[in-house]
């Protein structure tokens, strides 16, 4: 799933795509994709050559196997393919490997995923996981994009306040200067103009400093305080991750999870996470743990239909916030429409971190926002750019793009219509799918 | 069950045994005693008796199956006392033969329980002997036959686990055998450090020798009717604390340190944690109610109280006061320590601290099951959660331990010992500990209990030193049914 999605984007963007794949039914839905397609096994050398592995820029292993994935990439390295990537789950096929030498003299060997061959290692789980655990600790419940290393941030607020619902966005009054990139609704998503009028239940997308977030974020919803209770739901690879995570950052953590023998090989791992068996849409045992007293839930089963239902069970009980974890990316914005609090995909995460690394050219950061039907990219500007040296407001910027923000040095500047982007600047973009290229091309 | 193949691996362990019987029959021959023969005589009877079963128990396939290694060690442990008590026997220290089997059992199972009135005039051989059992049995008959006999197969493993004195866990090395002269190997070094001290200090080297075999395997036999108390040592003492605590210790903690340097790992051992704990905890109970109603210095109330802790809780029995006539508090103290007992897979016996945490532990998890009955709560020590099946093993060897204390008292009081002397006897002997409170206390000692009171406690001692399975499976029907 994660694979396809990874093919699609990068056919879509041009780029010329071999999908391998062992099931023939699996094969039969990617062909809806302008790709070439092989049937076999990734880890066998001589699918990987039929694949024309040896002159591939790139090879993504996304299966669900963390040793074929890395065997395949450690042969398509041999074969010739310049860079590799890896989905693995594992963390601990992610660190260092030291091979202790039998005496104190003997020269010790290590092992790091280059030596296999691997350019990138990517983990889905702990990447959601990180995901979920930012956005409890923040004052809203909804995501966060960060670039410039932390220091711009593009994020989401819920349209809550009633002084702003039904009013255009110009009169709007923000307490520190920042631009309203996108505004999502389960219908379309759209790149606002100042005249755009917003509406209740409206996810818009904000671009501002990281310092201003907080206090933008009070003109769309009441702050939430962060969450330090948390229930999740599954105990699989996301829920056992993240409850490791929020255990290690003192949060206390109750697990909920129906297959017995999953609970207690979890119970084992985690240290102070209390372990419950019981099925999370089971409302009377929701309520029976306390769910309704938890400042957040978050269903991260293997299932999303599962998720989706047991987080929206949550937010019925009152639970402070409720997101889901969601795989599919056409449930995304479902889940939000039915008033989840938020929604957050590993694959597209992963699909995200792989993207970024096939456009490392202008591109220094991609994000996927509202549910990948807009991307925030962080761009350096070119010493012979087509949008530097111009006034903002000069610049014949597509339709569906919106320049967000500007790092200059230790500045980070909102931009007016006024502004003039440098060379060297680092520049964050808001824009639709479709007129990425051309936004691309004012920077070359 | 080939009752033959037992027979005949029983053999070379007698063997072993009589050979063993040369030491005092040397030392007799230094000091010139009339036991000379007595052992001579012991020493013929027990080595031919091996050399018989040997070579007429008809070898019948090699490898011994779980069972027939459960019937072996027990074998072992009881041919060990019924031979080991010929010495008293014959060289009349003992005229009764039961009391000379009391004398052998308590010595092997390092009770330290002694039935002797009179111990300075007894020869030195009787005395060296009676030490050397203990200092035998503590690390492990089997488990130094199985470090020094070859081949004895896929059956060793069986063995040694039927006699390890701990709830089951990984093996420090690949091979039983390595396991076996690793433990060994530590004990003897530990018992020449311990002989040094003493020395040192200024003990004869007759008496350095055998007090460090009654310290190394929590034993308690002293060759002095005072006990410790004897020598009005500091220094003695102290070092004896030192070594008592030590033996107290899971060996596999020293292995991990000697052989691996994992002092991390010593260090995070929470069984190591939870022993010392109980021991200061206990200590500094026993310094106050000395302090308030016995009106003891402090540094006195400080000096018994420690002493008397630690050879309570390592299960060795030495003494150096009469603590049978502390407050009653003090006891009941003592008491607790008799029954935790020292850390697994040391030579101390009892319940073992590791067994009482994870008591605590289970018995916290079911009050918190009874208002959250769907949490699942694995039992951690040290972060790393016990598998199932070993708590069950702990909570039902307890529950055995506990229901054989019980029994026992019951038993020990209908012969017509008081509720206190009842009760401690069985705890002391199935501890492994040697002297009780009231009429069995450190003042006095076995020799009044009745006939039977003395079968029942030898029992006690031999079921209390296999930690009950090996013995208790001899008298399950099943366990001799089929096959």
């Amino acid at each position: 799933m994660g694979g396809f999605h990874i093919a699609s984007v990068l056919s879509m963007e041009g780029h010329s795509v071999v999908v391998v794949e062992q099931s023939e039914a699996a094969l039969d839905s990617v062909r809806r994709l302008d790709v070439k397609t092989v049937l076999g096994s990734g880890s066998n050398p001589r699918v990987l050559r039929e694949a024309e592995a040896p002159r591939a820029d790139l090879l993504i292993a996304f299966t669900a196997s963390d040793e074929t994935n890395m065997v395949a990439c450690f042969l398509a390295k041999a074969l010739g393919t310049k860079r590799t990537v890896a989905r693995v789950r594992n963390p601990e096929y992610s660190g260092y490997l030291v091979t202790g030498g039998k005496s104190a003299i003997a020269t010790r060997r290590i092992v790091t995923p280059e030596s296999l061959g691997i350019s990138l290692l990517v983990n889905p789980d702990i990447m959601a996981a990180e995901e979920i655990s930012s956005i409890l600790a923040s004052l809203y419940s909804t995501s966060i994009e960060e670039f410039a290393a932390g220091r711009v941030q593009v994020r989401e607020f819920r349209v809550e306040s009633e002084t702003i619902v039904n009013k255009p966005l110009h009169d709007v009054v923000f307490p520190q200067p920042c631009v309203v990139a996108a505004i999502d609704r389960p219908t379309e998503v759209i790149v606002p103009t100042s005249d755009a009028i917003l509406k209740k239940n409206d996810h818009v997308w904000v671009v501002s400093s990281a310092e201003a977030m907080d206090e933008i974020g009070a003109v769309f919803a009441q702050k939430k305080s962060p969450a330090k209770r948390i229930v999740i739901l599954g105990g699989e690879h996301v829920g056992f991750r993240l409850a490791q995570l929020l255990e290690k950052r003192g949060m206390g953590v109750k697990l909920i999870e129906a297959d017995p023998a999953l609970c207690h090989q979890v119970a084992a791992q985690l240290e102070r996470t209390e372990v419950v068996q019981g099925e999370g849409t089971d409302r009377d045992f929701l309520v029976e743990e306390g769910v309704p007293f938890y400042d957040a839930f978050i269903a991260a089963t293997g299932r999303d239909e599962h998720n989706i239902l047991s987080a929206l069970l949550a937010k019925n009980l009152d639970t402070g916030r409720s997101l889901a974890l969601v795989e599919r990316a056409q449930y995304v914005p479902l889940a939000e429409a039915v008033g989840l609090d938020g929604v957050v995909s590993p694959l597209l995460l992963a699909a995200e971190r792989i993207i970024r690394l096939v456009r490392s050219t202008t591109m220094i950061t991609v994000a996927f926002i509202a549910g990948s039907r807009a991307e925030a990219i962080e761009f350096a500007a070119g010493q012979t750019a087509r949008i530097a040296k111009r006034q903002l407001g000069k610049v014949d910027l597509p339709h569906g793009a919106v320049v967000g923000a500007i790092v200059r040095g230790d500045a980070t500047i909102i931009p007016q219509s006024d502004t003039v982007i440098e060379p060297g600047d680092h520049v964050v973009v808001v824009c639709l799918p479709s007129v990425v290229p051309t936004v691309e091309k004012l920077f070359e | 069950m080939r009752i033959r193949v037992v027979l005949r691996y029983l053999g070379p362990f007698l063997m072993g045994l009589g050979l063993f019987m040369l030491i005092p029959l040397a030392f007799s021959l230094y000091y010139r005693e009339p036991d000379t023969l007595a052992f001579f005589i012991s020493m013929a009877i027990t080595a031919g008796a091996g050399l018989l079963l040997r070579l007429f128990a008809r070898p019948g396939g090699d490898r011994l199956s779980r069972r027939e290694a459960l019937l072996l060690v027990a074998g072992i442990w009881i041919a060990a006392a019924v031979f080991g008590a010929l010495p008293y026997k014959l060289s009349g220290t003992f005229p009764n033969y039961l009391n000379a089997y009391f004398e052998a059992m308590s010595g092997f199972t390092t009770t330290g329980a002694s039935v002797l009135t009179s111990i300075e005039s007894q020869p030195h051989g009787i005395l060296l002997w009676r030490d050397l059992t203990q200092w035998l049995g503590g690390m492990g008959i089997v488990m130094l036959f199985v470090a020094i006999l070859p081949a004895l197969g896929v059956g060793a493993a069986h063995m040694v686990e039927g006699e390890l004195p701990g709830p089951k866990a990984e093996r420090l090395t690949a091979r039983i055998r390595d396991t076996a002269r690793i433990l060994w190997q530590l004990y003897l070094g530990l018992s020449a450090l311990e002989i040094v001290a003493l020395l040192i200090v200024g003990l004869p080297f007759f008496d350095a020798l055998l007090n460090t075999f009654g310290t190394m395997p929590t034993g308690g036999f002293c060759p002095r009717d005072l006990s410790i108390a004897a020598y009005n040592s500091a220094s003695v003492e102290g070092i004896v604390i030192f070594f008592m605590i030590l033996a107290g210790t899971n060996f596999q903690l020293f292995y991990l340190i000697l052989w691996k340097r994992q002092l991390r790992t010593f260090l995070a051992d929470r069984e190591l944690r939870w022993y010392l704990a109980i021991w200061a905890t206990a200590s500094l109970l026993i310094v106050l109610d000395l302090i308030m109603n016995m009106g003891y210095s402090v540094s006195n109330a400080f000096r018994y109280a420690t002493f008397q802790a630690v050879s309570i809780q390592t299960t060795t029995g030495f003494a150096i006061t009469n603590f049978a006539a502390w407050p009653s508090f003090s006891q009941s103290v003592l008491l607790v320590l008799m029954i935790v007992g020292a850390s697994a897979y040391s030579t101390g016996g009892a319940l073992k601290v590791i067994r009482v945490g994870v008591l605590a532990k289970y018995a916290y998890r079911q009050v918190l099951l009874v208002f959250s009955p769907r949490s699942i709560r694995p039992l951690k020590l040290a972060g790393k959660a016990l598998p199932e099946k070993v708590v069950s093993e702990i909570v039902g060897l307890s529950i055995l331990y506990i229901a054989t204390l019980v029994l026992g008292s019951v038993v020990m009081s209908a012969i017509g010992l008081d509720t206190v002397s009842a009760f401690s006897s069985v705890a002391a002997t199935l501890g492994n500990v040697g002297p009780g409170l009231g009429s069995v206390g450190p003042a006095a000692n076995y020799a009044m209990v009745p006939g039977i009171g003395k079968v029942v406690l030898t029992f006690c001692m031999l079921v209390g030193r296999l930690e009950l399975w090996t013995v208790l499976v001899l008298i399950t029907p099943v366990f001799w049914k089929a096959r």
